[in-house]
């Protein structure tokens, strides 16, 4: 009786979980099935869960025929760009709202997790005629500044969490040896947050790799576009070719799931720690 | 001895000071300033991108008001907006409880069921777009095999389904964040209280209500304003699935703010638009805020 409870109770939660796994994972297993399928393949009226032939001719075309490498790499230039900057100014003030004592700390914090409330749209409205007038429209540096803009806030509340982990019983140790708060900073606190570093360079890599609204206005000629614009771009253009969707859809995910293979745990680390503190 | 140190070394404000400064300059030219000019035009008429304008005081917001596709958009938004924070929850509330249980790969799955949450928007929207056409798409194919259904759903065609599709997908994106968090808070519930309750011989049910509930709240709270606060700033995804259509049926106020300034280019009634839903966000915010807490004293 008891160990038939114990069955149904297991089966019950082995169900749940691959239900949960099964809403994650199939769109992403569709689209990879479907890029390596044949355009025969593709179109049939019977889709194949499983491939019958293997092909890599989506992503030969993909490379070959469109702008697809261009794309990807000011993706990656402007991704890269925007979270080291971020790491940078989320460091220096998660260092500053946790352990500086100065007046409107609390309000300049407050400030931050207030661009919440800041519609992405309305600050597309005047970023726009601002970088046209500092001739940055067109140019990667203006999707850099906004992106820097509109992800180092939140991630300052990220980076806080981490630096709260820090035992100040290390920063008196320093403070006995004649350290001055600079070399604090430096030596002490900042290598222990170096999770916090990667959960935050992760979060505004992703984030300015994918964005989509400010890519679409602030970038005009074709040899700029980062991906999700170029890519959106092309497959309307042409007559939709399937293959290259499912072709590039994978692509553009790699850099993303690799980044994230590596760092990925210290981001729900610092998304556990900010949730509860 | 320490004390005075620390009190010697720690306590100069200029440093503080000096270590935000970055940030907040960032923030106000590409936060504040536009801010401020999306309110200084909405006074002004720009009928069109490029003009200096007038002054004409509360015109526009008058204007905007009496626009029935504006209250229409607002009307969306709103239904938008709430349905997928329920949706999101619901779905996080799920994940989280499965997630808090012992299996066999619990902990890489924690990991990876941000694994949508990873994915660019675009490639969702294009992903989606693609498994829900009526003649091409995989769910159709699977639906009418099944019987489930007796002709194609029009899942991003009809006007009568659009709305509940585009909430679906957006929802599939966000929720493996939230329930990290969830999770998080689930977590931090000592285990000794379950075991007492069992005990006292109350039901799960009772467990979830008087141990779980009120353990999780001070996560929740925040997550359902996050939650809400960005439901309400989508633009990719609904976008990129709909382009608002069709009709107007998927046209929130991201959409009408975008199409008004960078269609019709009236700057304007986009910038008005745009200051209205600033503060309405800014309104909501407060409200929730300020009941929230109230009901914790």
């Amino acid at each position: 009786m008891n160990s038939a409870k114990k069955f149904f109770q297991n089966l019950a939660k082995y169900l749940a979980v691959a239900l949960l796994v099964f809403i994650i994972v199939s769109p992403i297993y569709w689209i990879l099935v479907c890029s390596f399928k044949p355009t025969r393949e593709l179109i049939r009226v019977t889709p194949t869960f499983v491939p019958h032939t293997v092909t890599l001719f989506h992503y030969l075309g993909l490379l070959k025929e469109t702008g697809f490498m261009t794309y990807f790499l000011n993706s990656i230039y402007v991704a890269t760009g925007s979270a080291v900057l971020v790491v940078i100014l989320t460091s220096l003030a998660g260092y500053s709202v946790y352990r500086c004592r100065y007046l409107g700390r609390r309000f300049f914090f407050n400030i931050l997790l207030a661009i919440y409330i800041f519609p992405r749209v309305l600050l597309l409205l005047f970023l726009y005629p601002m970088f046209a007038r500092l001739n940055l429209v067109d140019n990667l540096l203006s999707l850099v500044i906004t992106y820097v803009g509109i992800t180092a806030p939140l991630n300052v509340w990220l980076m806080r969490a981490f630096f709260t982990s820090v035992p100040l019983e290390l920063e008196d140790a320093a403070l006995v040896d004649g350290a001055n708060r600079l070399q604090i900073l430096l030596k002490i606190f900042l290598p222990l947050v170096a999770p916090g570093i990667g959960a935050v360079a992760i979060n505004s890599f992703l984030m300015s790799y994918g964005e989509y609204l400010f890519a679409s206005i602030l970038i005009v000629s074709d040899q700029f576009k980062t991906l999700p614009v170029g890519m959106a771009q092309f497959l309307q253009q042409y007559e939709i070719s399937w293959g290259w969707l499912a072709s590039g859809s994978v692509l553009i995910i790699l850099p993303p799931v690799i980044a994230f293979a590596f760092v990925g745990r210290y981001f729900v680390k610092g998304l556990t720690a900010g949730a509860i503190k | 001895m320490i004390e005075k140190i620390r009190r010697r070394v720690l306590q100069d404000p200029l440093f503080g000071y000096f270590l935000i400064i970055p940030i907040l300059v960032w923030i106000s030219v590409t936060l504040f300033y536009p801010l401020l000019r999306a309110i200084y035009t909405s006074f002004l008429n720009i009928e069109f991108l490029g003009e200096t304008g007038r002054f004409i005081g509360w015109d526009n917001y008058a204007r905007l008001l009496g626009d029935k596709e504006f209250r229409l958009s607002f009307v969306r938004t709103l239904v938008w907006s709430g349905a997928n924070v329920l949706l999101q929850i619901a779905l996080a509330f799920f994940a989280a409880l499965v997630l808090d249980l012992e299996f066999r790969g619990q902990k890489f799955i924690r990991n990876w069921i941000l694994l949508p949450w990873v994915i660019p928007v675009v490639v969702l929207a294009m992903i989606f777009r693609w498994m829900l056409d009526p003649t091409l798409g995989v769910v159709n194919y699977v639906l009418q095999n099944t019987n489930a259904v007796s002709s194609p759903v029009p899942f991003l065609g009809s006007v009568d389904w659009v709305m509940i599709t585009a909430i679906f997908v957006n929802s599939w994106r966000w929720f493996p964040f939230y329930a990290v968090m969830i999770l998080a808070s689930l977590q931090i519930i000592p285990p000794q209280l379950y075991e007492a309750a069992k005990i006292d011989g109350a039901s799960p049910f009772q467990q979830f209500c008087y141990i779980t509930l009120p353990h999780i709240m001070p996560v929740l709270v925040p997550v359902i304003l996050i939650c809400s606060l960005w439901a309400v700033n989508v633009f990719d995804m609904i976008w990129l699935l709909t382009r608002g259509g069709p009709g107007n049926a998927t046209q929130t106020f991201p959409i009408f703010i975008y199409q008004k300034g960078f269609q019709e280019y009236r700057l304007s009634q986009a910038a008005t638009a745009a200051v209205f839903m600033f503060i309405f966000l800014l309104v909501y915010g407060t409200i929730y805020l300020g009941t929230v807490t109230l009901e914790e004293k």
